[in-house]
């Protein structure tokens, strides 16, 4: 816009540049717990004075994430401005000689993404706290590896917004559902997903029409900030 | 629980979370009790126990179904630098 | 002249950032590894030059991967580390204000050590002097597993020493804050923790384990490098590089 190109002139190359390394950092920074950012915070916090030319600056951002470290700014809601880092480069098929560290946090998450994808998309909290408990991970009781489970599932999934937690009118007493949230959408594959569960199951992908249809359809990741 | 109607599908196999959780627990190496008759319940484990890696098994091998961003840490710079206190001399 | 990243960096840069440190081997490696993914051609011998293509992008973000020795094996290793202080690098929330003060203070003791290393005892004993909100001893002992699972710290029987990482992120700080305190190695000129001291009063340099290892190799009648009085020390054996292997 005429707006910000008029920004733009008043600034020198390097001050723009100054400033998108600093929003770079910031959001590598924000990024160690996963949780989105707003560009509120993000004008208050780091761009400033330079808000006049925002559009640019996370433009240029943008650029940087995906050309220096092969991340992909992703705006996964447009109403509020909220941000998270993805992935943009896909998981190598030869191993890696570096055996890097995993957290076990995933795979509790996976369990639960995948069933909430193959009953449909959304589920009632039931089935997963009994889905959990099946696989010695009780929502009432302390767990070696996560702790407070009810916590990590219904608050820091949901926070980091891997998942919705979301209540269900009229129950009594209170019922939640639980349905994959923004950053699933962007970060998760459905046809990867499938691939794993009929190894598991040893059956073919494709014996889950639905599912196998929905996985290969969607674009799933939503539109990312340019 | 009730299930919603559209998680009946016409076509392809339904999807049993029970199944599903037999299955993961044999993945992530599942020690079953080998005495003799441990009374099964609808065909599930009942006992056992699993390995202390067993989510990093399951986590290392559902890693490929994300694309999550590595994060960055470090030390330096994470907190103010400030000159240690002046070290007690030894008299 | 400055290429152009390519997906290979940044595969490479990813591999960092989810590991902090890689050794040497590891590094070659993961170099060979990360072009034959993206179908690029890799001269052996150019990973330095790789790994500064990636550098010149990484400077404004005042982030750099560099290359430091472990003071135990000698090797050499590649970490990322962080540069620059500031409101927005100081916003790093693995630790919490108390956790970080308790690790400057572990860093006091074992820079103002002699061998440095800093005892459980003597961290536990510092959080009396905390200013942030003190730490429980089960809370501190948590704590400093936590140093140790992240690679800030390295513990062996109780003792626990700087990490290899800690050191090649932390060098330019420590220089800077404990002038006074801090030892350098006569030989690499780095500077020196776990080390060998020369025992002359009016001498008192410090080597390296690894590069006393490396400098009196062969010399059955070692002498200081600086005022040439016999050396007393054992003299380390060089360590072999383990051969490598793919997982
Ligand atoms: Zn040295
Ligand atoms: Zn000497």
């Amino acid at each position: 816009s005429t707006q910000v190109q008029k920004g733009l002139e008043k600034l020198t190359a390097a001050e723009v540049e100054r400033k998108v390394a600093e929003v770079v950092q910031y959001f590598l920074v924000k990024d160690q717990k996963k949780v989105p950012v707003r560009r509120a915070e993000l004008v208050k916090n780091v761009v400033k004075e330079y808000r006049n030319v925002y559009p640019e600056i996370i433009k240029r951002t943008a650029r940087t994430l995906d050309q220096v470290f092969g991340l992909k700014l992703v705006e996964i809601d447009s109403k509020n401005h909220m941000y998270i880092l993805v992935n943009n480069l896909e998981p190598a098929d030869g191993a890696s000689p570096i055996n890097s560290p995993t957290s076990p946090k995933m795979g509790l998450l996976f369990v639960i993404l995948s069933v909430v994808f193959m009953k449909g998309g959304v589920v009632r909290e039931n089935l997963i706290w009994n889905t959990l408990k099946k696989l010695r991970v009780d929502p009432g009781e302390k767990h070696e590896e996560f702790g407070d489970v009810k916590r990590l599932v219904t608050d820091e999934f949901v926070r980091q917004r891997y998942l919705e937690y979301a209540r269900i009118p009229h129950t009594e007493p209170i019922e939640h559902e639980f349905r994959w949230g923004q950053r699933a959408d962007a970060e998760v594959s459905k046809a990867k997903i499938l691939e794993f569960l009929g190894q598991l199951f040893e059956q073919e992908p494709q014996s889950w029409s639905q599912q196998y249809k929905e996985a290969h359809s969607s674009q799933a990741s939503s539109s990312s900030q340019r | 629980g009730k299930e919603k109607a559209g998680q009946l599908f016409s076509e392809g196999t339904a999807f049993d979370p029970a199944a599903f959780t037999e299955h993961l627990l044999s993945f992530m190496g599942i020690n079953r009790l080998e005495e003799g008759d441990e009374e099964q319940q609808n065909g599930s484990t009942f006992g056992g126990y699993l390995p202390q890696d067993a989510w990093h098994r399951l986590s290392r091998r559902a890693e490929c179904c994300f694309r999550t961003a590595p994060s960055f840490h470090y030390m330096m710079g994470s907190f103010h630098a400030e000159p240690p206190p002046p070290k007690q001399r030894i008299e | 002249m400055s290429r152009q990243m390519g997906d290979s960096h940044r595969r490479f840069l990813q591999t960092m950032m989810a590991n902090g440190i890689i050794d040497e081997q590891g590094a070659k490696a993961l170099y060979q590894h990360c072009c034959e993914v993206h179908s690029t051609q890799c001269a052996a011998d150019r990973l330095d030059d790789f790994i500064e293509v990636i550098n010149s992008k990484l400077q404004p973000m005042f982030m750099q991967i560099r290359k430091g020795m472990s003071e135990v094996t000698g090797y050499q290793h590649y970490a990322l580390v962080n540069m620059a202080e500031t409101d927005i690098t100081r916003m790093s929330s693995d630790y919490a204000d108390n956790e970080l003060e308790l690790f400057r203070k572990t860093m006091d003791l074992i820079v103002g050590s002699e061998n440095g290393t800093a005892s459980s005892t003597d961290i536990l004993n510092s959080t009396d002097s905390m200013t942030t909100k003190k730490l429980k001893k089960s809370e501190t002992e948590h704590l400093l597993s936590r140093f140790v699972q992240d690679n800030w710290l390295s513990e062996k029987r109780g003792e626990y020493t700087l990490s290899t990482r800690c050191i090649i992120e932390m060098e330019q700080y420590i220089r800077k804050m404990y002038p006074d305190q801090v030892k350098v190695c006569y030989i690499c000129h780095n500077v020196a923790f776990q080390c060998q001291i020369c025992e002359k009063p009016t001498c008192g340099i410090k080597i390296h384990n690894p590069c006393v290892a490396r400098y009196f190799k062969g010399r059955p009648d070692p002498h200081c490098p600086a005022c040439e009085e016999f050396w007393p020390h054992e003299i380390p054996e060089i360590r072999r590089p383990r051969s490598q292997s793919r997982r």
